[in-house]
């Protein structure tokens, strides 16, 4: 049977707690090696999804279908998944050592990245021989990610996962992704850090209030916003006049800071090249500033 | 099957530690037991005190043999004593309350579940390392007794006689570690599930204790599960039928209410 071309599919997926709703009618899918970045603030849904994705919660409404298999139907299809909580906790007494194997174990599949994940995260023999309770945050951290991958599996499932790394850590994270996803991986990456969304993922979605904002592809959302125009003069002039191309985010006697849609901006750049002009940026929107607009 | 033994390793791993000082602490008792009596003074000085204690204190040892206390009756009081029961009820309260509860309350449940392993194993590992934990303080205490019933004999006093008391023994908390499995399912927090289970089981022991010492409530004792474990019963008779069949058929009803439950909750 040929594999699902969609390692993640959910229709109409939705819970409830009491009269609280967590999420509510997610339609979404994530193709086979894709990279797919999951934004929103607190409480929206995110970490909902995720554990609803694996089963660790029944769903309300609607049905989720990971890798071929309906979730609430089968488990087998969780040895091919590695799954990082956001709210990661360990057994305090057990070491480094003894939590992987044990997740190995439970996995049913051999470690076979796992001496690769420890050089990289930099996790040596002796501290994998302490207990979890010595560890810092960081260190849980690196540890929490080394369980998710270690057995190699096609889809991953990260919440937060850079959460307590230092920037070089963070780098060989990035790292470790991008040669995951050169080997087929599936990335579901849940994140409030939109930089790293931005930097790791091909396509975003976001969710306010447990429900899907919008989806698209990280280039797509950024081209969707408006850019920022900073237009300085060597004599007065009249900002009113160029109000007409986007929204006047500032304005002085000699300075204009104008938003601006992408398809007005040769219009605009035209319009500039009479006006006494010193100097001129055009500023790429991030996609920082997509998710911004969207919450505000 | 595999992912039980992973399982229940696991759980091994995590209350190892307790469970030895629990066994040697009631493999001790056992054996003091013994020593005491086949001590004739001691002994002397017991049986006075037992058979010019108020009922009430005797129906808490579940010590009914007022009159005529023997040697034998002696080392049954160690099966009945409230310090065996102790040592047996750690491990029928904790193993359940951490396997299921507080996995989720500590959130490593979700680390385990997020891997392919069916709720059912969670709970028939929990089952198994609490039925393996109560075995293994049931020999230890029989060992007490046979110990030191082999090292310095007591005349009239055979080790043979208390091996089913000690299986009766590990029945009856083995019943009460189901229940605690039932009670971890429903639980999201080791502390509740803690609380709930020792709290049933403090109940029907002092609704046992309560129907023994007050007439008006011995209607109510067939309703404590402690009323199908009487270790001098035992020794002098033998194991009845109703003894073993209560206590399995709770304990079964409880375990697949654990397992019904289990399978839908939310982790």
């Amino acid at each position: 049977m040929a594999a699902d071309p969609f390692p993640i599919r959910a229709s109409g997926l939705g819970k409830r707690y009491g009269g609280v709703t967590a999420l509510e009618g997610l339609t979404l899918e994530v193709g086979q090696g894709e990279a797919f970045g999951f934004l929103g603030p607190n409480g929206a849904g995110k970490t909902t999804t995720i554990r609803l994705l694996l089963g660790l919660l029944r769903p309300s409404t609607g049905e989720a279908v990971v890798l071929g298999k309906r979730v609430s139907r089968s488990v087998s299809w969780r040895g091919e998944v590695g799954y990082l909580p956001g709210d990661m906790s360990f057994w305090p007494r057990l070491t480094g050592q003894e939590t992987l194997d044990f997740l190995c174990a439970l996995s049913g599949r051999a470690a076979l990245a796992r001496a690769g994940l420890l050089k990289r995260l930099d996790l040596g023999a002796s501290e994998l021989a302490r207990p979890v309770r010595t560890y810092s945050d960081g260190m849980k951290q690196k540890l929490g990610i080394v369980q998710a991958l270690q057995c190699t599996p096609k889809l991953v499932l990260l919440d937060e996962p850079t959460k307590g790394l230092d920037p070089l850590m963070q780098q060989a994270f990035y790292e470790i992704v991008t040669d995951m996803r050169r080997h087929g991986t599936t990335v579901f990456l849940s994140s409030h850090v939109i930089s790293e969304v931005e930097r790791v993922c091909d396509r975003v979605a976001m969710l306010r209030a447990g429900r899907l904002v919008t989806v698209g592809t990280v280039v797509s959302l950024r081209q969707a916003e408006r850019r920022r125009v900073i237009a300085d003069f060597t004599a007065p002039v009249d900002a009113a006049a160029l109000a007409h191309f986007g929204e006047i985010a500032a304005s002085g006697e000699r300075h204009v800071e104008l938003l601006v849609a992408q398809d007005q901006l040769p219009a605009l750049v035209a319009r500039l090249g009479m006006l006494p002009l010193s100097d001129l940026l055009v500023e790429r929107p991030t996609l920082e500033d997509a998710f911004l607009e969207k919450y505000r | 099957m595999n992912s039980v033994r992973v399982l229940l390793r696991h759980h091994v791993r995590l209350h190892r530690m307790p469970l030895v000082p629990l066994a040697l602490g009631l493999a001790a008792f056992e054996w003091i037991m013994t020593v005491v009596a086949g001590e004739p003074s001691v002994s002397r000085f017991l049986t006075s005190a037992l058979n010019a204690a108020p009922p009430q204190f005797l129906a808490l040892l579940n010590q009914e043999l007022v009159s005529g206390i023997s040697a034998q009756g002696i080392v049954g009081v160690g099966y009945a004593h409230p310090f065996a029961l102790l040592m047996m009820a750690v491990i029928a309260v904790r193993v359940p309350s951490a396997a299921l509860a507080g996995e989720i309350g500590r959130r490593t449940m979700d680390l385990m579940a997020a891997r392919p392993v069916l709720r059912v194993a969670h709970v028939t590992a929990a089952l198994a390392a609490v039925l393996a934990g109560l075995a293994i303080l049931a020999v230890a205490g029989y060992t007490g007794t046979l110990v030191g019933l082999v090292v310095r004999p007591v005349e009239g006093v055979s080790a043979l006689r208390y091996a089913p008391v000690a299986v009766q023994l590990w029945l009856l908390f083995a019943c009460w570690g189901a229940i605690g499995i039932a009670v971890s399912a429903f639980c999201r927090e080791a502390g509740q599930a803690i609380a709930w289970t020792s709290g049933l089981m403090a109940g029907s022991y002092v609704l046992d204790y309560a129907a023994r010492v007050w007439p008006t409530l011995a209607p109510l004792r067939p309703f404590s599960l402690f009323r199908y474990y009487e270790p001098q019963r035992v020794v002098s008779a033998g194991l009845a039928l109703h003894d073993l069949m209560v206590p399995t058929a709770v304990g079964a009803a409880a375990i697949l209410l654990a397992f019904v439950v289990f399978a839908r909750r939310d982790l």
